[in-house]
């Protein structure tokens, strides 16, 4: 590993700080959040390194309009929470546990977590099709959509998350993820989550995504439109997996090959599928 | 090379350490003493560096010195009291969980985060909090034992 150039660690205390901070260093300047992933592939021309976590944003709150989970609560904070786990039956745990050991949990941050948006995240997916929104600040506090937010990515490349909510489970909200990798510990070959909600027996929304494709985790649209409006059995499901695999674009790299992915997508949106019909069964 | 005062409570113990703005393996602290804090992979990945830092276990590896400043960090020495060993290293002991015995101490400070939160775990829930520490001696049966060992060891002690 190179030698790092890092003179200065700092602990800002509020957004408005850090933003400050991070405008004044420039390219040699950077945030980190948790830092599992900034300690292990820090560039050699940073020379400081911006901490978030002295905020005091680590709340996770149930408020009216969702679950608001703080910035630097850590992916084990998350796991634990008695709020979060009553999300679609759990969902958030099932997926949370899966993400690296609890070692790495008890480091990495949500907000860290969203704002590095690796592909192979397992926390995307899901937090895309649950319709999670982003608050953070750039100069102004601003919230929006987790797909919003990644599409407007390279101009809030300075923004400090803040928080993400997440809608609070209604009757008829479903959600299911599912994961593929070498072993549990590893990183995801892909991933895939799903959310419906079923009113009088039918999908009036619909949300699929898949991560890992090596692309950053995106909802699959062609697949959501097999299924809304229609009910959800054997023959829906199947035509939704054949859609998210036929039109999902997949590529090779040195984890798995796109053919392989494909099928993955397939087994993927089935399994997520047939696990919510389980559940609407019950 | 610019060096940056950090205060760490280690084992009971407040000190203060001269670290590289950058530096990681903390709580290695810093190369001094805490033999437990073993290098492995250096990336977050096999444990060997497991520490518990202000009561939850980390790879110690991936956390930036800095970033614990102020903070509390127990080590493998920590556990034990007036030269006897905490439960967890008498049931790592009993059970035979340790052959070439790097992977032990991280082992045990995972054991111990487990145990502060669930004392009574099921052999899932023992495999889950030792996902992160890797052994390439033992097919971890006998981890699993110890792990649940201690936690007997430790309700009979609260009795």
């Amino acid at each position: 590993m190179p030698r790092s150039q890092v003179t200065n660690y700092l602990r800002p205390s509020s957004p408005e700080e850090a933003l400050t901070l991070l405008r004044d260093g420039g390219k040699s300047a950077r945030y980190v959040a948790g830092g599992a992933d900034v300690a292990r592939t820090l560039p050699s021309d940073v020379t400081t390194l911006i901490d978030l976590c002295a905020m005091n944003l680590s709340s996770i709150e149930e408020r009216p309009d969702g679950i608001v989970i703080g910035a630097t609560a850590t992916l084990s904070e998350v796991l634990e929470n008695g709020s979060v786990a009553g999300v679609c039956d759990g969902v958030i745990v099932d997926m949370m546990r899966k993400v690296g050991s609890p070692l790495l949990r008890n480091i990495a941050t949500i907000g860290g977590t969203l704002a590095s948006a690796h592909s192979w995240s397992d926390v995307i997916p899901l937090f895309l099709v649950l319709n999670a929104q982003v608050t953070f600040y750039n100069g102004e506090y601003r919230t929006l959509s987790l797909a919003d937010a990644y599409a407007a990515r390279e101009e809030l490349a300075d923004s400090i998350i803040t928080s993400v909510t997440i809608p609070t489970s209604t009757a008829g909200d479903y959600a299911a993820f599912q994961k593929f990798s070498r072993t549990a510990y590893d990183i995801a070959l892909l991933n895939c989550a799903a959310y419906l909600h079923i009113d009088d027996g039918r999908c009036s929304e619909v949300r699929i995504a898949a991560g890992g494709t090596p692309r950053l985790g995106e909802r699959l649209p062609q697949a959501e439109g097999v299924l809304r409006g229609e009910a959800l059995n054997t023959d829906t499901i199947e035509r939704a997996a054949r859609v998210a695999r036929d039109t999902t674009k997949t590529a090779d790299d040195r984890r798995a090959s796109g053919e392989y992915r494909k099928d993955l997508v397939y087994a993927g949106v089935k399994r997520c599928l047939e696990g919510i019909a389980g559940k609407v069964e019950a | 090379m610019t060096m940056i005062d950090i205060t760490l409570t280690v084992n009971g113990e407040k000190r203060q350490f001269a670290v590289s703005p950058a530096g990681r393996r903390s709580l290695n602290c810093c190369g001094e003493g805490y033999k437990s804090v073993k290098k492995g992979c250096e990336s977050g990945d096999c444990g060997a560096c497991t520490v518990v830092l202000n009561g939850r276990a980390v790879t110690s590896c991936i956390v930036f010195a800095a970033k614990a400043d102020g903070g509390t960090v127990l080590t493998a020495e920590g556990l034990e009291t007036d030269g006897k060993l905490h439960p967890i290293q008498e049931a790592f002991l009993e059970e035979g969980a340790v052959q070439c015995g790097y992977c032990t101490p991280g082992m045990e400070m995972a054991t111990y985060d487990l145990l502060n939160r669930n004392p009574d775990p099921s052999a899932l829930e023992i495999k889950e909090a030792l996902s992160g520490n890797l052994c390439r001696c033992t097919g971890y049966v006998k981890q699993v034992k110890a792990v649940k060992t201690a936690a007997k060891k430790i309700a009979g002690e609260a009795k």
